[in-house]
């Protein structure tokens, strides 16, 4: 008997709170995900290359757990509260029929460990399918190949999330449970009003939003300039302003939901739904702020992991795949002699030098007095002052030939350089390329520069594309010149790098990392020295992919606790607004029209909390990006509108899912109201 | 004249096979326009069930329910929901006001429910208020009224669109004598002046006396009906003739006269 009632109340409580049980089972699908994540094919392949990198990557891993945890439990915390104080009349029942304390102490405890593990029984299998599916889609995505994949289950990532998950239930069930035990009987069996808010004046509310909005807009201001980032002091006080700000604003709203009640549209049910926001708003503003911080930090997470992630992804333009450090006719004959000619094509040497001169100390070859004159007329500004900074010290600059650099304009796909005898290109290696704008603006004047006291000017644009597959070579500052200008500055005295790139056919065939990684293998056994993209790849590759890992998880983790709050709060408030339902129903309000009522409220109650998040998202990802990324990155706009639009999008996923299920469970509640109670 | 309410042999039955319960058995009666009729009995007897047929919260077993000719029975979506909330005025003994809304907000809730523009009800809104003595109450919430305020506000809300029939469930059992009183005095006004034609339930004699005639019902079925010798009878006189009737109701019908 005892072991029916928990299987039926197991069972029933699940049922109930669908939402979430759904959101259990997508904390043990991250939690498996994250733990499994040595298992993953692009994992494996890394640690071949960067050991170092993912075995800190690693070891961070069960600290990210333990916070997540941590959160997970005041979820749990939070909702098991709601259920308990939902079951409170039923336990007293238990009780009066004589049920010890003891044993009903262990009946809810047995309840809770059956639904975990039913939770952990549908989510692992789930976990195992993603994580296989993630692992193949990703080595699919950066070129892996998906040919060597084995299946993987980890049996620690299985373990741990299972203690993990029970750990944080089983505190939370100990606190809950001892609290509802102790309680009297005719506390548990009678319904506790909510007893009314003391409203304090509406000017105190109307303050309270428009200190909120200051703070926020401060905290904001703080973060975009950069201020926040110069100290611990600066970053604390932007935290506790947004924190502060966010607070208020939510505790004001009142205010703005009351003045929206008072328009009283005459649409079906419009003051009736905005009394239950405004309740709501009154009741838990606190909880409602909170969500909001919440899902704020799901987009901030997920924002600067796209950033983060996409940025090291794009730092260096791929263009070769190898780079000997030898001339054209050696490198052919080794590669030809070992029957390796046939894997290359496009191979074609890049040669860079150091400026020689005539004078002594060498120190004013290059004399940009032109160049410095246009930079100081214009307005100052930081990047002004660093760039004449940068610029002064460029008296002896490294120089590329023109014909090399052309070739990797033409692999790269850009229009090749012509110049004339006397013009100069500026270069600048991608990760230094800083005030890009205001070079190009100056040297579309051609403004005119000495070379060893000749006469020449700077055309065109600034160049960046990477010389060399690794990232060994990077030059800050170098001048690109013709081939024989090249030779006579440099006084013959340069360095030759060729480059090759594979053929197109054998990366379809095997993916651009399993053909790197086999010629390499060929190379390195005919003995030939090389530089190849793998490296650069692979250590842009572990960023990525961590970054994306890292903060993805994070992401949904806050996310589905902050949707998981605001849903459980809807779904009380709905509950405990039964009475309220009936009567409606008496006046003639039919399914459809309760089922609307609910669904526009959904929307309030996840819009308000949600909106609020996203603008300060806006302001929070660029902060984030402000303190995070190199300045070349920052100026872009384009790569900002595009993060935003990602970040909008993945939310916009997320938030649907949920009120989809939301408006489920909202509607199933009203089918079940629509069924008359026996009065008498 | 026609009636406007006609109840045909209506039954409902709650459960089944060895658990089953006949609420209502067979009963039929009529209600005039502009009749004031109480419907008595004891716990159990069937009034709410009643009621609640003819609100269409509970469909009944078998029977008819015609309102103004109409088979409330048949009623589906627009139709059903349209009959709740214009053709009759619920009140119901614990107010049911909802906490949240003003006096003016909940009067206005049937208005919201069914698309009627709030400025079309304004000066009907006013006029109740005023006959109710409520106007001072109209932008306090439930909470912030006395029992006998909330009720009258209940009333102002059944009445607002000018229903067919009002039911009220006990419209008295939650207030004290006084409020009682005066609630029973505004709706035997309305029903008198407005010709408003009430369906009241209720188990006190007192409240009662204020109706034209009164159905007894035991076991869900009537058991008997008492009618109003208007104005040979005073209200008193009426009161002395319903507790003659209760005291005898133990014995069965063979003791009423």
């Amino acid at each position: 008997m005892f072991s029916k009632l928990i299987f039926r109340n197991s069972k029933r409580n699940r049922k109930d709170n669908g939402l979430f049980f759904s959101s259990m089972l997508i904390c043990i699908v991250a939690f498996y995900i994250i733990l499994s994540l040595k298992n993953q094919d692009v994992m494996i392949f890394l640690e071949k290359m960067e050991s170092d990198a993912i075995s800190r990557l690693l070891s961070m891993i069960p600290i990210l757990y333990a916070v997540t945890l941590f959160l997970l439990f005041f979820l749990i915390y939070y909702a098991g509260k709601i259920q308990l104080e939902k079951r409170k009349h039923e336990l007293g029942i238990y009780l009066i029929l004589g049920m010890r304390r003891s044993k009903l102490f262990v009946l809810l405890l047995l309840e809770d460990i059956q639904g975990s593990m039913m939770a952990l029984l549908v989510g692992l299998p789930i976990a195992i399918f993603l994580s296989e599916m993630i692992s193949l889609v990703t080595a699919r995505v950066v070129g892996l190949g998906i040919i060597g994949h084995q299946f993987s289950v980890s049996g620690g990532a299985i373990l741990w999330t299972a203690i993990g998950f029970f750990l944080v239930k089983l505190v939370a069930f100990l606190l809950l449970g001892l609290m509802i035990a102790r309680q009297q009987i005719g506390n548990l069996l009678a319904v506790a009003p909510d007893g009314a808010r003391k409203q304090l004046p509406k000017g105190i509310y109307v303050l309270a939003v428009f200190m909120g909005a200051i703070l926020l807009a401060k905290a904001y201001y703080m973060g975009i300039s950069g201020q926040s980032w110069r100290d611990f002091k600066q970053m604390g006080m932007t935290m506790i302003f947004g924190l502060a700000g966010t607070l208020l604003l939510f505790f004001g709203l009142r205010v703005v939901i009351g003045f929206l009640i008072q328009i009283k549209r005459n649409r079906r049910l419009y003051v009736y739904n905005f009394r239950q926001i405004e309740e709501a708003v009154i009741y838990s503003s606190g909880k409602l702020a909170i969500s909001s911080l919440l899902v704020l930090a799901g987009l901030g997470s997920f924002g600067a992991g796209v950033a983060v992630g996409s940025a090291y992804l794009q730092t260096v333009q791929h263009i070769s795949d190898y780079t000997f450090t030898a001339d054209y006719a050696t490198i052919n004959h080794g590669l030809i002699s070992h029957h390796l000619d046939s894997y290359f094509s496009d191979l074609f040497e890049v040669k860079i030098g150091l400026m020689d001169g005539d004078n002594q100390d060498k120190e004013e070859l290059l004399q940009m007095k032109a160049v410095l004159q246009e930079l100081e007329k214009l307005p100052k500004t930081k990047e002004q002052t660093i760039l004449l900074k940068h610029l002064r010290r460029e008296t002896r600059p490294y120089l590329i030939s023109l014909s090399g650099y052309n070739e990797l304009q033409r692999l790269a796909g850009q229009p090749i350089l012509k110049l004339k005898e006397e013009e100069v290109v500026i270069y600048q290696h991608p990760d230094f390329t800083f005030g890009k704008e205001l070079l190009n603006h100056i040297f579309a004047q051609k403004p005119q520069i000495f070379l060893n006291g000749e006469n020449h000017y700077i055309t065109g644009k600034v160049e960046s594309l990477p010389l060399v597959t690794d990232r060994a070579i990077t030059l800050a500052f170098a001048l690109i010149v013709p081939d024989n200008k090249f030779e006579t500055y440099t006084k013959g005295n340069y360095e030759i790098f060729l480059n090759g790139s594979l053929k197109s056919e054998w990366i379809q065939q095997k993916g651009l990392m399993g053909a790197v990684l086999e010629v390499n293998q060929k190379l390195t056994d005919a003995g030939i020295e090389y530089e190849s993209y793998l490296q650069n790849m692979g250590r842009q590759l572990f960023y990525s992919v961590a970054t994306s890992y890292l903060t993805i998880y994070l992401a949904i983790i806050f996310l589905v606790i902050a949707n998981t709050m605001i849903g459980v709060q809807f779904l009380v408030n709905q509950q405990k607004s039964k009475k309220r339902l009936k009567t409606l129903i008496h006046l003639g309000a039919d399914y459809q029209i309760l089922c609307q009522s609910a669904k526009k409220q959904i929307n309030w109650y996840f819009g308000l909390p949600v909106l609020i998040a996203l603008i300060s998202s806006q302001f929070g990802v660029r902060a984030l990006l402000t303190g995070l990324l190199p300045g070349y990155l920052q100026q872009d706009l384009m790569q900002q509108l595009l993060i935003s639009g990602i970040m909008i999008v993945f939310l916009g996923v997320m938030e649907y899912i949920y009120m989809i299920l939301i408006k489920h469970f909202s509607n199933r509640y009203i089918f079940s109201l629509m069924e008359p109670e026996r009065s008498e | 004249m026609e009636a406007i309410l006609k109840v045909e042999k209506l039954s409902k039955c709650y459960g089944k096979l060895l658990g089953k319960t006949q609420a209502l058995n067979e009963l039929s009666f009529q209600v005039m326009p502009g009749e004031f009729l109480g419907i008595m009995g004891s716990s159990g007897s069937g009034k709410s069930t009643l009621l609640n047929c003819i609100a269409t919260v509970i469909a009944p077993s078998s029977g008819k329910i015609m309102m103004a000719g109409k088979e409330v029975t048949a009623l589906k979506g627009k139709e059903l929901s349209n009959y709740r909330g214009q053709e009759i005025g619920y009140l119901f003994q614990n107010f049911e006001l909802l906490d949240n809304l003003t006096g003016r907000e909940n009067i206005m809730l049937p208005l919201s429910l069914h698309g009627i523009s709030s400025k079309e009800s304004a000066e009907k809104l006013l006029q109740l208020a005023n006959y109710l003595d409520v106007a001072d109450v109209l932008e306090k919430f439930p909470a912030q009224m006395s029992g006998g305020e909330k009720q009258r506000v209940a009333a102002a809300r059944a009445l607002i669109l000018n229903p067919g029939i009002i039911l009220a469930d006990e419209p008295t059992g939650a207030l004290d004598s006084y409020n009682a009183k005066i609630l029973m005095e505004k709706l035997t006004g309305m029903n008198q002046r407005e010709k408003a034609t009430i369906l009241m339930v209720t188990h006190d004699s007192g409240v009662a006396s204020y109706c034209s005639r009164i159905l007894f019902i035991q076991d869900g079925a009537i058991f008997h009906e008492v009618r109003r010798d208007y104005p040979a009878e005073t209200q008193p006189q009426f009161y002395q003739r319903i507790i003659k009737v209760i005291a005898r109701l133990g014995g069965g019908d063979v003791n009423v006269f």
